[in-house]
């Protein structure tokens, strides 16, 4: 329990440092660069910072090569973790997800502070391109969140969902002997698959089981300590259940998200190859 | 959708807009090297042709050696201004072509318009600042209308078209001296309109002689060589070296004449006719009218001449001629001792007796009986004053002897113990003592007074008439033989030394017992 409770600490400092990190980034290069990114295009040649700032500047260029480099890295270790067999026990997926995103936002805001906020040109399509991966990347990860993982971040089935229902009200009645109509009031939580009311009907059928349940709770004096734990309980099976209710939903539409979020991550990595090779071509090297 | 189906980072400017398209990338681009500076002067011949002749700003040090794009990038829209050009902060000096005076305070426009380009090929461009050169023709009208050098900042400056400040006449061939040098220049370089347009004339003017330029007033009567005569600081001064013959006009310059300036006489113009028959029509008659006959006075010539008014010829015959003739001591007199006793110069009225000359020392001295009013040569003559010619006899004491020999002051100047002199004429008394010390201490002294001439004369002191015999003591026997000292002794009475001649009583003892 104690190693658990540390684990998950040092995992959200991560994930802290992680978004301050990206965080901080964008705003030292926004601090730095905001008087010259905020001037119009025809007056950024004469703007002192323009030399280091501009897209072949030190910095600006530096920021496209970084970015490019963090983003092709998240994409391509991610993709390696997931699907080559090698890297498939190599820790644990959700923190390689967790780390793809982590490079693929930050390597997006410097090649956005790489371009000046200035789009035109072939290399528009790698960055729009970008632009759509970097969103379909947020919304896939409202759909992954949808969809019940192992610890090991790895799908679950349906069947395996209801054992893990199963499981979690078997637990409940080894640890707190309750009245029966407590235990069938939880077990009946409101099933989305078995009704066909509307969105907020069902909203309004969630919030009377629960207030029937803390009644029942009140009523057989069960102290606050254990009756809260017996709410929680309560309320992750009814998210459970909701999960259960929308899992094929959210397959579907997961399996769909990829369609979209991988050939967009191709056109900007094939954009962006042509992009540094034309730059490359025409003597632009950075610091090589 | 056009940038979108490019590799390009962005709109070319417009003055590049027509390289727009993937396959000029390499006209700008050099692959493996960004771009390169070859590249830009490939197409901006005019700028490279400026930086291998090291001319303009692109050959200046600010520039030379950098890369164009430094200031001349581009992919920054269309409106991007390529040539960027701050005026306030762009030094001009950096063109090579220093903006001084009046041009620092143009519109760049003023000077870069099409209207002062020559080569068509800039000017053909829609906005240049190539095309002009550093000379002033380039963008100033040439007021001299080609009759002058094109290098104006020979003689202007940047400042101010007028006055040329830098311009110096030394240099022309024509060199300006004298009054030339006040004069404006319009007088010799005259203003006229040629071209229909204002116009001055500074070359091609003829110049080797004045009337080129002047009037000549004497009508070519003494040639055209007016430097003979005339300087260049005025007309009216004209050259005392006498290289003008006078004699042309009817009066030759003689003597002084040949050294006063010509103004002195020609006071109104040189030109204008000036009278000369006498002297006095340019003179003064110093001499005021004194020498006026019948209302005339006579011409100085008859007694100056043309060498100086010190010099004179009036001669000793023409003095005589006059009631006062020279002779004796007068005729080596100064003549200003008699005419001139005053200030000025006086020849009428000043007198001819002695008295009104000199002065009359023996006034109220001498009884006017022996010189009646005051005639001097009465007694003097003109030769010498010391010789006097008077007759004594005339007085009560007659001159005999030595006396007639002395000169006059020995008895009748005397001088006192100061050394102040004083004459005696009248108060002289004619005794013998008024003259003479007595040196016998007055042993022969009677109730008259001394009695000098019993013994002695007028011709020496000798007592020639003394005789002894005639005294108390007659000499006989062997007092004959005795010398008068053995018995006359020397005696001192106070400070007076004497002989002594008178004996209070003869005795023999009063000599032979001494």
């Amino acid at each position: 329990m104690i190693m658990k409770l540390k684990d998950s600490t040092i995992h959200q400092i991560v994930i802290t440092t992680l978004i301050v990190i990206v965080a901080s980034t964008v705003s030292v290069l926004l601090y730095l660069g905001f008087d010259y990114y905020s001037i119009p295009l025809e007056e950024r040649h004469f703007h002192p910072l323009n030399q280091s700032f501009k897209a072949s500047g030190l910095v600006g260029h530096g920021l496209g090569i970084v970015g490019s480099l963090l983003i092709l890295f998240g994409v391509l270790s991610y993709m390696f973790r997931k699907r080559v067999r090698l890297f498939s026990r190599i820790g644990i997926l959700k923190h390689w997800l967790e780390f793809h995103i982590f490079l693929c936002t930050l390597g997006p805001f410097l090649i956005l502070f790489h371009t000046t906020f200035k789009f035109g040109g072939i290399v528009a399509v790698s960055f729009w391109s970008m632009v759509a991966v970097f969103l379909s990347g947020i919304i896939g990860r409202y759909i992954y969140l949808q969809i019940p993982r192992s610890i090991e971040g790895q799908e679950l089935t349906l069947l395996e969902i209801e054992d893990q229902k199963s499981e979690m009200n078997k637990q409940l009645r080894q640890t707190i002997t309750l009245d029966e109509s407590i235990y069938e009031l939880i077990d009946n939580v409101p099933d989305k698959t078995k009704n066909q009311k509307s969105f907020f009907g069902r909203r309004r059928e969630e919030r009377l089981a629960l207030r029937k349940l803390r009644g029942e709770l009140k009523s057989q004096r069960i102290p606050h300590k254990k009756a809260r734990e017996i709410v929680q309980l309560y309320r992750s099976q009814l998210g459970l259940k909701k999960r259960i209710g929308r899992l094929v939903t959210m397959q579907k539409l997961f399996a769909y998200w990829h369609v979209a979020h991988l050939p967009f991550a191709f056109i900007m990595l094939v954009v962006m190859i042509i992009h540094v090779v034309v730059a490359v071509t025409f003597g632009y090297k950075w610091i090589f | 959708m056009r940038g979108m189906a490019q590799i390009s980072p962005g709109d070319l400017a417009k003055v590049h807009a027509h390289l727009e398209g993937m396959a000029n990338c390499t006209l700008c681009h050099t692959l493996g090297a960004k771009v390169s500076n070859e590249k830009c002067l490939d197409c901006h011949k005019e700028i490279k042709k400026r930086v291998d002749e090291s001319k303009g700003f692109h050959a200046s040090s600010k520039v030379k050696g950098k890369d164009c794009t430094i200031c001349h990038s581009d992919h920054y829209g269309r409106n991007y201004d390529i040539v960027h050009l701050i005026k306030d902060k762009f030094d001009h000096g950096d063109t090579g072509y220093k903006l001084v005076g009046k041009h620092a305070k143009k519109d760049c426009q003023d000077c870069h318009k099409k209207e002062n380009i020559a080569d068509k090929q800039i000017k053909s461009k829609q906005e240049t600042f190539l095309g002009l050169n550093d000379l002033c023709l380039t963008c100033h009208e040439d007021f001299h209308q080609k009759t002058l050098s094109v290098n104006c900042l020979n003689c202007h400056v940047a400042d101010a078209f007028k006055p040329a400040s830098k311009f110096d006449h030394t240099r022309a061939k024509y060199q300006l001296k004298g009054k030339h040098t006040e004069v404006s220049c319009e007088k010799c370089h005259p203003k006229s309109v040629r071209n229909g347009k204002g116009f001055q004339q500074f070359s091609g003017l003829q110049f080797p002689n004045c009337v080129n330029c002047h009037k000549d007033p004497h009508e070519s009567k003494f040639g055209q060589n007016c430097t003979q005569c005339h300087v260049e600081t005025s007309f009216q001064t004209v050259k005392s070296s006498g290289q003008f013959d006078h004699s042309k006009t009817g009066y030759l310059l003689e003597g002084r004449h040949g050294q006063v300036a010509c103004k002195l006489c020609h006071k109104l113009s040189i030109t204008a006719p000036v009278k000369h028959e006498n002297c006095t029509d340019c003179h003064k008659d110093y001499h005021k009218n004194q020498f006026m006959k019948d209302g005339k006075s006579p011409d100085c010539s008859e007694c100056h001449d043309v060498t100086g008014f010190t010099k004179f010829s009036y001669s000793f015959e023409r003095h005589n001629l006059t009631k006062f003739k020279l002779d004796g001591a007068h005729l080596a007199t100064p003549c200003f001792e008699c005419h001139k006793r005053e200030k000025d110069w006086n020849f009428r009225g000043i007198g001819e007796r002695c008295v009104d000359c000199h002065k009359d020392i023996h006034q109220n001295l001498i009884d006017a009986k022996f010189y009646p009013s005051q005639k001097c040569e009465n007694c003097h003559r003109s030769s010498v004053w010391s010789e006097v010619k008077f007759d004594h006899q005339l007085t009560s004491f007659a001159l005999e002897g030595k006396h007639s020999a002395l000169t006059c002051r020995r008895c009748h100047f005397k001088m006192n113990n100061e050394n102040v002199v004083s004459q005696i004429f009248n108060d002289l008394k004619t005794n013998c003592e008024s003259c003479h010390n007595d040196v016998h201490h007055a042993q022969f002294g009677e109730n008259n007074g001394l009695t000098c001439l019993r013994c002695h004369g007028f011709e020496n002191w000798k007592p020639e008439k003394f005789d002894h015999n005639s005294t108390r003591f007659k000499l006989d026997g062997g007092h004959k033989d005795v010398a008068c000292i053995k018995c006359h002794k020397p005696m001192i009475d106070g400070n007076i030394r004497y002989i002594n001649y008178k004996f209070n009583e003869i005795l023999c003892a009063t000599c032979h017992l001494q």
